[in-house]
């Protein structure tokens, strides 16, 4: 596995120099508001911290998150479940006094690990959102990282680590991306492992937030009915400063075909999970529209490619695409659940149909139809408040700025077919593909 | 019924289940909505949110696993899939992806719901689409025979699911004898023996205009879009049609306990009472309830379970309202050796729960009342978040809207969040009394299998 770039500087810097390097001139006639009402703008705390941030009126609730760069990405081998339960324990609030005041509230603090940010997330009435985030930035500035707590939280991620492996698909998600990216980065397993949560202490989990946690790898996103002068000073307020340090730039964590790409996880169930697993080309917008497109043309629902699996060849309830964007590039995962008896004919089914699309490419009628279902599905995707919040987040920390998605939606109207064809063949080469397997011994048949 | 004033309350308490819990409840007093009735007996609400260019539309029906039998059960699941999804459906697949459209439907016990969300300049066709779904089943044997595997396959996918499977099982040992006992997801060998036949009977009765609402949410002009709707729907002819009552589903005369094993390695444990219906005068006092005890950043069951056991890592309650009854299901994951002990002790607090403080004026110490925490506060506040964000997705607004318009029954006073500001700690206690107090829950554990069947 290739380890590139090991370039100083924050991480969020070095992908926004990847990805102006990446990027064509962006694409003309975009809609500066974007696709919502409302467009989402950028600007710079007194503190130094970047901040974007959108209004939206629809319901009197604010969303804040404080991304931190970082998130999977920087676990090293080993420490499985680091930045989950760094990022849990910023969530500690010593004083049960605050606590009872944001219980009081109705006032949600949770967090997010991704695989290039982590992301805590602070969800209230807007009313309350001034006492919110002076709760959040003292336990944020200043965390409470006692051995006591670290158990605590080494025991809710073995709990939230079992719930993972008891479901097949994000088992078969796991699998992949520990095939392609090995056991440190991104390769890791979200919430730990039981020797890897047992390795970690005190001292690790408070070196992992000193390094990350620091003013130029981080940046607040606001999704709030309250103007944006209102919000910037609520966040001054709360947040007067923030720590300093240039947070040591990740390298880029690039794919590698294992030199055995069929993954079995045998489990005694009534039905198998049968996926195969792509990596997709390093990010930039072009790519991304093309991976979106890609997705949502396999696995979106009726009308899709994986759908006459199910409809016509009745192998399975479920079948889906599903794509993940990292800094290095993107993993797309088209799937099924079938019955135990048929996991054999459906391997073959789910290469057959990939194996179409990528020599057969497809007509005008269905690209443009994939574009219409592409556009629609992430506004809908992207409604609510948080849900936009995470959207935003994740392009923050591919280095994006607040203008993406309108670039995206754009660059999705404006790639051609013949474009996105030559993207497939590359994308869905049969020989570069993990086969996963989920399910009772041999039901996938064999895997080579 | 007066329009002015069902417009005003309609909006909160249409919400009260949009998410299947009664809990996440909204909203506006007065908001830009508009409900309409046209000759056929259609309902129909318009609601405008013109955030972004979606038009979000939801039709629902009033037929669910409540009206099947024993013979029947799984038939409207089945009629779900053949509306939707059949091979030969008037509106395929490739079609609705080329007007940018996501649809889907659900079944549940009272009502079949189905939604389509496409760009507002879609409109007359998301409207004409659903008219063709839902309305203008023609089936054949052979389309019927190909969907019974895929819903095979269905079933075998929730089975396999541990959360949704304790969470059925549950709900069928709640209501036993009552049409509320029947799965939702139906019985194999009664989708493996459904004729078109039998799903045309089933349609022709219940799939008609006066047994359906509908909301239209979304970014378009009211009037403009009442026109759209009345042109489409106004020409199917009205039945007569008007649902049956059936009985209400009463207590449970024993609880149960029931353990199963799977190849599983966390430990998954639901719990369900009998809870209030949908138009019962207690929904509010169990809302609120609901929440204090179990949502939230640290709710009362909550907290005391996990000072019980470190492995217990998520305690969530919820609270489905039906029609003619209810369920206040309790949901942990926790270490399985853990899990036995754990439903004791959840049952056992919850017994409890009808003689504990929730609010600061149940203290007559004013040090103590100083002292203590509001969980009554904590849960209203959080009502009114859940109510606020369910205004944030259109689907969830028309779901909402449409769940209301088929499931109540009753003209309260007020607005839905005016009614939950009026519930105190003395409704809090008589909801838990009656409706925890009592030895009558029903818990299913999903755990590992033993070492010795791997």
């Amino acid at each position: 596995m290739s380890r590139a770039s090991k370039g100083r500087g924050s991480i969020f810097r070095a992908a926004a120099w990847l990805l102006a390097a990446c990027l064509s001139p962006g694409p003309a006639g975009a809609d500066a508001s974007g696709p919502w009402r409302n467009a989402p703008e950028t600007f710079e705390l007194a503190n130094g911290v970047r901040c974007i941030y959108q209004q939206d009126a629809a319901s009197p609730t604010t969303a804040v998150g404080l991304v931190i760069g970082g998130g999977r990405a920087a676990v090293p081998a080993g420490l499985d479940g680091l930045a989950a339960v760094s990022t849990r324990l910023l969530l500690e609030i010593p004083d049960e006094r605050k606590v009872q005041d944001l219980m009081a509230q109705a006032t949600r603090l949770s967090f997010l690990c991704l695989e290039d940010c982590s992301v805590v997330l602070v969800e209230c009435l807007t009313e309350n959102l001034e006492a919110a985030l002076k709760v959040a930035a003292k336990i944020i500035l200043d965390p409470l990282v006692s051995g006591l707590r670290v158990d605590r939280a080494r025991e809710l991620m073995l709990a939230n680590g079992r719930a993972e492996e008891d479901d097949a698909v994000k088992a078969g998600r796991q699998a992949a991306f520990r095939a392609f990216f090995g056991p440190g980065g991104y390769g890791t397993s979200l919430y730990g492992t039981k020797s890897s949560l047992e390795s970690l202490d005190r001292k690790t989990v408070l070196s992992f937030i000193h390094r990350y946690l620091v003013r130029s790898n981080v940046f607040f996103c606001v999704q709030s009915d309250l103007g944006r002068d209102a919000v910037r000073g609520r966040l001054e307020s709360a947040f007067k400063s923030f720590p300093g340090g240039d947070a040591a730039g990740l390298p880029l964590q690039d794919p590698a075909l294992p030199p055995d790409r069929g993954i079995v996880l045998e489990r005694d169930a009534k039905q198998t999970y049968i996926g195969r697993a792509f990596a997709l080309p390093r990010t930039c917008l072009g790519d991304m529209a093309k991976g979106i497109l890609l997705e949502t043309l396999l696995g979106q629902g009726p009308g899709s490619r994986l759908w006459p699996l199910r409809s016509e060849e009745r192998l399975a309830y479920g079948v889906d695409a599903e794509l993940t964007w990292m800094r290095s590039g993107g993993v797309l995962i088209a799937r099924l659940e079938t019955g135990r008896d048929k996991g054999a004919r459906a391997a073959e089914a789910l290469d057959r149909t990939l194996a179409g699309l990528r020599e057969a490419g497809l007509a005008d009628e269905e690209f443009e139809a994939a574009k219409a279902v592409t556009r629609v599905c992430f506004l809908r995707d992207t409604e609510a408040k948080t849900p936009r919040l995470r959207r935003l987040a994740l392009f923050g920390a591919l280095g994006l700025g607040p203008e993406a998605a309108a670039d995206l939606l754009e660059a999705v109207r404006t790639t051609t077919r013949e474009e996105f064809q030559a993207f497939v063949r590359q994308a869905l080469d049969p020989a570069k593909a993990l086969r996963i397997s989920v399910g009772p011994a041999r039901a996938a048949g064999p895997q080579e | 019924m007066d329009k002015r004033r069902w417009i005003r309350w309609v909006g909160p308490a249409a919400l009260a289940a949009g998410l299947g819990l009664a809990a996440a409840s909204a909203a506006r007093a007065e908001g830009p909505g508009r409900f309409l009735k046209l000759d056929n007996g259609l309902r129909v609400f318009f609601y405008e949110k013109r955030d972004i260019p979606l038009v979000h539309v939801v039709a629902g029906f009033d037929v669910g696993s409540k009206d099947e039998t024993d013979g029947t059960n799984g038939l409207v699941h089945f009629l779900e899939h053949a509306l939707l999804f059949r091979s030969g459906s008037a509106r395929t697949g490739a079609e609705m992806r080329r007007h940018g459209a996501y649809f889907n439907g659900h079944t549940g016990q009272d009502l079949s719901m189905f939604e389509i969300s496409l760009p507002s300049s879609e409109a007359a066709f998301a409207l004409e689409a659903l008219k063709d779904l839902l309305f203008g089943l023609e089936l054949r044997q052979e389309e019927i025979d190909r969907e019974k595997e895929i819903i095979r396959e269905e079933l075998n996918q929730m089975e396999d699911d541990p959360e949704r499977r304790s969470v059925d099982l549950v709900l069928q040992a709640l209501f036993p004898g009552h049409p509320y006992g029947r799965s939702v997801y139906g019985r194999a060998e009664v989708v493996a023996a459904a004729t078109a036949e039998d799903l045309r009977l089933f349609h022709r009765k219940f799939f008609v205009a006066d047994n359906c609402a509908m909301a239209v949410v979304g970014d378009f002009e009211t009037a403009g879009m009442e026109r759209l709707v009345r042109d489409v729907f106004g020409p199917l002819a009205g039945t007569g049609y008007s649902p049956p009552r059936l009985p209400p589903a009463g207590p449970l005369k024993k609880g149960s306990s029931a353990q199963l094993e799977r190849d599983v390695i966390g430990g998954y444990l639901t719990i369900g009472f009998a809870a209030p219906d949908y138009n019962s005068t207690d929904l509010c006092a169990m809302n609120v309830l609901v929440e204090a005890l179990g949502r939230g950043i640290n709710p009362l069951l909550g907290g005391y379970l996990r000072g019980q056991r470190d492995s217990v890592q998520y305690v969530t309650m919820s609270y489905l309202a039906f029609r003619y009854g209810g369920a206040a299901l309790v949901s942990i994951k926790a270490d399985p050796r853990d899990l036995p002990f754990v439903e004791r002790a959840a049952q056992a607090f919850l017994k409890r729960a009808g003689s504990l403080s929730y609010s600061k004026k149940d203290f007559a110490d004013p040090e103590a009342e100083m002292a203590a925490f509001d969980y009554l506060e904590m849960a209203r506040n959080q009502i009114r978040f859940a109510a606020a964000r369910v205004d944030e997705s259109g689907l969830q607004l028309a779901g909402g809207l449409v769940r209301h318009m088929l499931l109540n029954t009753r003209d309260s006073p007020g607005t839905y969040l005016e009614r939950i500001g009026r519930v105190d700690s003395t409704d809090l206690r008589r909801a838990a009394g009656r409706y925890f107090g009592r030895s009558d829950a029903v818990a299913v554990s999903i755990v590992p299998l033993p070492e010795v069947k791997k």
